[in-house]
Parts: C-alpha cells; structure tokens; sequence
C-alpha cells in the first residue's frame, strides 16, 4: 500500500505547477472568468490552448492525436493542478466527446475532431437533457429523422451548458421509436452554427449561464453520426462514468483560504468553528483519498464501476460543507454579495453557496449516484 | 501509488479470514457474559499464528510487519468481532519497543509475543467530580522506588492481565510504570459495560514499585502516553472499519432476502440510498485508517491522520449500526440478532482512545489553529 505518486510523477507534477506559476497571469485572469458563470472568454481559451498545445488537455491519448500517449494517472496530475489554477479541470472535448470519438468515432471523424480537441482549439456542448428527460435520458425525444443522404433534426434541449461558446454540440437524439426507449438513441456531432439551431440563455441561481437550444428543422450531414445508429445510448452511458471523476484540489485550495481567514480573524478559539473545521479537514481529505483510489484504478486499467459514482457524491457533498461551513463562521455578514464594504474574501463564498448547488443535479445527481452505488457496487435489487 | 495488498498481507489476509471463519462464530455473544471476556485458548492459537508479533523485530520472535499489515489484520478481527485483549497488548507491547531498557524488552516482548504475558494500559484517571470514593492519588518516592496510589479506569482487561502500563505524576512529572499485575495493593474490577469487553477499573493501594519499573525517562511519560493513544486509535479504527463493514454486508443480504409489500426490501430506493451512504462513510474511514497507517510505517508524521482517521470512524460507527439496526427492522433490536452486538461494541471502540470530538481538536491544532 503507498499513497505516494512515484518519483516521475512528482517530477511532472512539479512541471505542471511550474507552468500554471509561469503562467499565472492568464491563468488566475482564465479563473475569473470562468468563475464569472459566463463560460469560456478570450483567456480560457488562451490557457486551454497553451494547456493543450503542451499535451496536456488528452495526454493519454496517442500522439497523433495530440495526446502524449502517458498512463492515466499524468492526467489525474494535471486536472489537479488545472482544477487549482483555473476551476477547470478538463474540457468536455477531452473529457466526454473525445474517448468516445476515439473508441467509436469513423475515421473521419478522428481526423477532423481529435486533434482540435487536444489542442484545446474546440470545445463540445453536451445535448443531452430535455424538459422531460433528466435523471431518466432515455426519455428524450428531440428527432433525427433519417432523410437519405442527412438526417433533419426537431425538438429541443434543455440545460445544455456551454452551448453558448462550444462550437459543437454533442447530440443525444432519438433515431427510432422503440419500446425500449433506450435502444432508439443515436449520438450526433453537430456544428451549432447549422442553420435551424437557436440558442437562448437560461441563468442558474449561481448566475451561472446554460440554454436552451431548439431544433428548427437542422439538416445534419450523414457523417455527423458516431458510431452505430441506436447505439448512442450506450455511448452515452460509456462517457458518464468518465464524467464523475473529479478531483478536491479546488475544494482543498478553498479550505486553505478560509483556515487563513479564521487565522487572521482570531476565530480560531471558537470551539465550535474548531469541530467544523476540523470536519471539514477529514471529509476533504477523505474524498482526495478517494479520487486517488479511482485515478488509480484507471491508471491500472480497472474499472471503477461504483466508485466513480460515489466519487461524484463525495465531492459535491464535501463541497456543501465547505460552503456551508464557510458562511457559518462569516455569520450574518456571509450573505452580503460582493461589491460591499461588508463581503467577506470578495463575496466568494455567497457566490459558491449558490453555484455550488448545481454540482448536486448535474453530471448525475445525488440520488441517482445513490442507487448506482447501490445496485452496480452492493448488488441490490433494481426498484 | 498502490491500493493494493503485498504478497505477505494476501497469505496474512487469507489465513485470518479462514482462521476466524473457523473459530470466531457466535464467539462475541458466548464470551462476554464469562469472568475472562477472551478465550484464553485462542488466544495461544492466534499467538501461534503470529498475530501478537506482526509489529515486533525478528529478534523478540516478531515477524518485522508493519501498521499496514496490522491495521489490516485488526480489520479482519472487527468484522468477526473476534473478542480479547489484543489491541491493548499491542499497543502496551509497542510503548515497551519504543521506550523501554533491553531489560524490559527481553523480559516482556518474547513471552508476550508467544502469547504468555497479555498487558494494559492505565492512563485514564477518574473525573473527580463524578466520584468522591475515589482512592487519593499518591506517588511517593523514597531511595528510588515509588509507592503509587491511585485509581485508573476503563483499563481493557486488566483483570487478567500479567502487566499494567500505569501512568502518573510524579515530581519530576509525569511518568508511566510497568508494574505486574499481581503486585501487592493491585485490583482489578471488570466494569460492566455496554460493549462487554471488560474495561477495568484498576486501583493502586500503595502499591510498591522499583525504580526500574519505569518506563522511558521520568518526565517524558507524555509522549508515551500520546504515542500509546494514538497506536490504540488507530488500532480502533482498523477495528471499527471492520465492524461496519461486516455490518453493511449483513445489512445487503438481509435487504435482499426480507420481503414486504410484495417485494425485496433492497429494491426499496430508502433501503437502497440507506446502503449506499453507508458503504461511502466505511469508504471513508477505511481509506483514512490505510492512510494513516502507511504514514506510521513510513516514519512519516501521522498525528494528524491518525486523529483524522479516528474522528471520522468514530463518528461513522454510529452512523452505520444505526442504519443497520434500522434496516433489520425488529430483528435489529432483538437480542437474538447479532446486529446488537456490533451497535454495543462500536460505541465502546468510538470511546477508545478518543472520541470524535476530542479527535476533530487534535486535528485543529495540527493544522495551526
């Protein structure tokens, strides 16, 4: 048993931060921006690019891919360090859309997609969630009629983040009507310029920014199909347990702040905020423990059939007692919004009380992690 | 980074679960209505299986392992709820490797290891406001040796230990004794309590005491007693992730079996999130207990995690038998049922060596506040 990265790790480790401290002018200016709820400006995409330009955004994937062909655990390293600097731990390009374009994808698709990817040139919007159609995506409705020589497109989608600045949209669409409803979906990749596409912002508490997007009779050339017709669902499945690895270094990088803060403040002989803090400590590190424990069971080719969903559990509930220990020890003046004299560190914690909460209902929410726990990892029996 | 068992902890792993597989059936519930609390019988089998050696050198009949290798062993021990003075030993064992003379380790560690000599430690002295019978504490000196008075509690089986680890203030401060067990004025009363794993109440009635019975430096009994706190927390943290474990396991078969309403219980979505919460809770205080132990056996500092890990095993151990006990229904309050039995000894292991507030502040200070 050793917790340790190995020595080449460490060594790389130290290159990643080296670079995000050489480059800390973008980078923090890259973090606001993303924090700003808006999604990517002129800095991300900046910092993405000189990420990506070094290999970094998919380095485990081959190098004729812009990948560096390194084992998984040298990606775990940069999301920790990406997620640090910027609150950005990976693209959905390179988190998402890529592996299965790289498993799936037609040759085609590789060559025009890959590349763009791991340079951080493009990013992808996922086209998933409909009114009706959440924690239960099967029920999606939103239609590819196959026309011959293009598939026509009609519905809509709801809360498809990033659609606004992705410049492709990774579509979740029903290709047949089945009476299983997940045997009918096929997985598309669409150029959200396509004429018939309307996007219109919809604003989270956290004033963060996702959209609906309507399909008004979208022509979709044939090759925007990856992989099999009806597959898709599948696919979709495949990229989700990609999706909940996370890491805590953003939470932990917070815990430090308001350690410093309750420092400075003398706060630290309330015995009260002593217990909470010291919870805190051992809920975080307790989920660092368990992003590594997954990382490493991707670096040895295991897979982490129940542990990634309980990974996204963890952190987004340890993320709650962050935010909800913070504003504790603020008190009366943690609800004060920044642009006050009054906001404590900027109004930072008021912000992520809000946001924070979107991370409970996104990516799988809380309960369905639950039961992916219950039934992949316990074997009980499907309700 | 591994997270996964060396050859040795597999062979060691694999001959614990069978050994107790074998022997450790409805063990708990037998022995803790009996006068000893451990059954002296096994406890010569797991000395030849060299459990009572797994921390110690070669050179006292050891095995040279490491906390990993214990921790996962005192694991195994907690989901069979396997009964005895084993950590205690341990941990008293470990204070004499650290701190004691050649003298006292030759004297004490190969016997102990060979399972012949069972040891505990004395350090928690009553709250006087709870208690005004208590004996006067008194430690008096004279050309060298020490006549010790006092009253210590919660001593894991004391009653049939061979030696006591006891801990007082002497002028010079604080110092710890290996005093036998059967010296004169020693008393040892098994108290009656909800885990049955008989802590003692010990009193000293002056009791004599040569001068080479201390252990380490007079003065320096602080940091003997912090070490032995921390070993026996994270020993009870093995301990407790072990229990849950083997409460979940329990708590999954019988929702797959129990039927109401036409259906499984374990389809029920409550029953379901019920397992899951606790399956990320045991995750958790298992991979804290694994860190903290791999710190210890690196030489690294493991203050921090050590009470990390029992903070949150502490508390854990609560959470989960409550669970379990809810989802066994009536059967998890009946006394027939073994799901009892894992509920009363967690809250004695929570107790063990710090509970999870006293934890949480050691882990505040470690981090500067």
């Amino acid at each position: 048993m050793d917790f340790r990265f190995s020595p080449e790790e460490e060594k790389f480790k130290e290159e990643v931060r080296t670079f995000f401290e050489r480059e800390a002018e973008c980078a923090s200016a890259a973090k606001e921006e993303w924090d700003s709820g808006l999604g990517y400006g002129p800095n991300c995409w900046s910092i993405l690019q000189k990420i990506g330009g070094k290999g970094w955004l998919c380095p485990t994937w081959p190098k004729k891919y812009g990948g560096l062909a390194l084992p998984y655990m040298y990606r775990y390293i940069i999301m920790e360090q990406m997620q640090y600097y910027l609150n950005i731990y990976s693209t959905v390009g390179a988190g998402m859309a890529g592996p299965v374009i790289l498993s799936h994808g037609s040759e085609a698709q590789k060559k025009e997609f890959l590349l763009p990817i791991a340079r951080g040139e493009i990013e992808f919007a996922l086209g998933y969630t409909e009114p009706q159609a959440g924690s239960d995506l099967a029920a999606l409705m939103i239609r590819a009629e196959d026309k011959g020589d293009h598939f026509l497109i009609n519905g809509s989608k709801l809360f498809n983040t990033r659609a606004h600045y992705a410049q492709y949209h990774w579509l979740g669409a029903r290709t047949e009507m089945t009476e299983q409803k997940y045997k009918g979906i096929s997985l598309f990749i669409v150029d959200l310029k396509t004429p018939g596409i309307t996007i219109s912002p919809i604003w989270t508490v956290g004033k963060t920014r996702t959209n609906e997007v309507f399909y008004d009779n979208v022509k979709v050339p044939k090759g925007a199909l990856v992989g099999q017709k009806n597959r898709g669902f599948y696919y979709i499945l495949e990229a989700l347990d990609y999706e909940r690895i996370s890491t805590v270094s953003g939470i932990e990088r917070d815990f430090v702040e308001i350690l410093e803060y309750v420092k400075k403040t003398g706060k630290g002989k309330d015995p009260v905020i002593r217990q909470k803090i010291a919870n805190l400590a051992v809920e975080i590190e307790s989920a660092r423990l368990l992003a590594l424990r997954v990382a490493w069971m991707l670096n040895n080719e295991k897979i982490p059939n129940y542990e990634a969903g309980m990974l996204k559990l963890l952190v987004s509930e340890t993320e709650q007692n962050l935010v909800n220990t913070s504003m504790q020890i603020f008190g009366p003046y943690g609800q004060i919004r920044k642009g006050s004299k009054w906001a404590q560190l900027n109004g930072k914690y008021e912000r992520n009380y809000r946001d924070s909460l979107e991370s409970l209902v996104t990516r799988g929410t809380s309960e369905i992690m639950r039961n992916v726990i219950a039934v992949r990892g316990l074997g009980l029996p499907r309700g | 980074m591994d997270f996964d068992y060396s050859e040795f902890q597999s062979i060691l792993l694999n001959s614990t679960k069978n050994f107790l597989e074998k022997e450790a059936k409805g063990l708990f519930r037998e022995i803790e209505n009996t006068e000893e609390g451990y059954s002296p019988q096994l406890w010569e089998k797991i000395a030849e299986l060299g459990w009572l050696g797994v921390l110690f050198p070669a050179e006292y009949g050891g095995i040279d392992g490491s906390f990993v290798d214990m921790v996962l062993l005192i694991e195994e021990m907690g989901k069979a709820l396997f009964p005895g003075p084993f950590i205690p030993t341990m941990i008293s064992g470990l204070a004499i490797l650290k701190y004691g003379q050649a003298s006292q380790k030759e004297e004490i560690l190969p016997r102990m290891i060979e399972g012949k000599l069972i040891l505990s430690p004395c350090l928690v002295e009553p709250d006087h406001t709870l208690d005004e019978s208590i004996i006067e504490e008194k430690v008096s000196a004279g050309n060298g040796d020490y006549i010790l008075s006092g009253t210590r509690l919660f001593a894991p089986y004391a009653h049939v230990s061979d030696r006591l680890i006891y801990s007082a203030d002497t002028v010079q401060g604080k110092a710890v004794f290996l005093v036998d067990t059967k010296s004169p004025g020693v008393s040892c009363k098994p108290l009656d309590s909800i885990g049955g794993d008989k802590a003692c109440e010990v009193d000293f009635n002056a009791v004599e005491v040569p001068e080479r019975s201390v252990l380490g430096e007079t003065g320096k009994g602080e940091d003997i007693i912090a070490r032995m706190n921390e070993w026996g927390a994270l020993a009870e943290s093995a301990y407790i992730v072990g229990m849950l474990e083997q409460v979940l396991k329990m708590s999954v078969e019988y929702a797959k079996e129990r039927e109401q309403f036409g259906k499984k219980i374990g389809s029920f979505q409550a029953i379901q999130h019920q397992c899951a919460d606790m399956a990320m809770d045991i995750d958790q205080a298992k991979s804290l207990t694994r860190e903290a132990a791999w710190k210890l056996s690196e030489n690294l500092p493991s203050t921090k995690e050590i009470s990390m890990a029992k903070a949150w095993a502490s508390d854990a151990a609560r959470r989960v038998c409550l669970m379990g006990v809810k989802i066994h229904g009536g059967t998890g309050v009946s006394e027939e049922h073994d799901m009892q039995l894992y509920f009363r000894k967690a809250k004695a292991s929570e107790l063990a060596h710090g509970d999870g507030d006293r934890h949480r502040e050691i882990v505040i200070r470690q981090l500067g506040l």
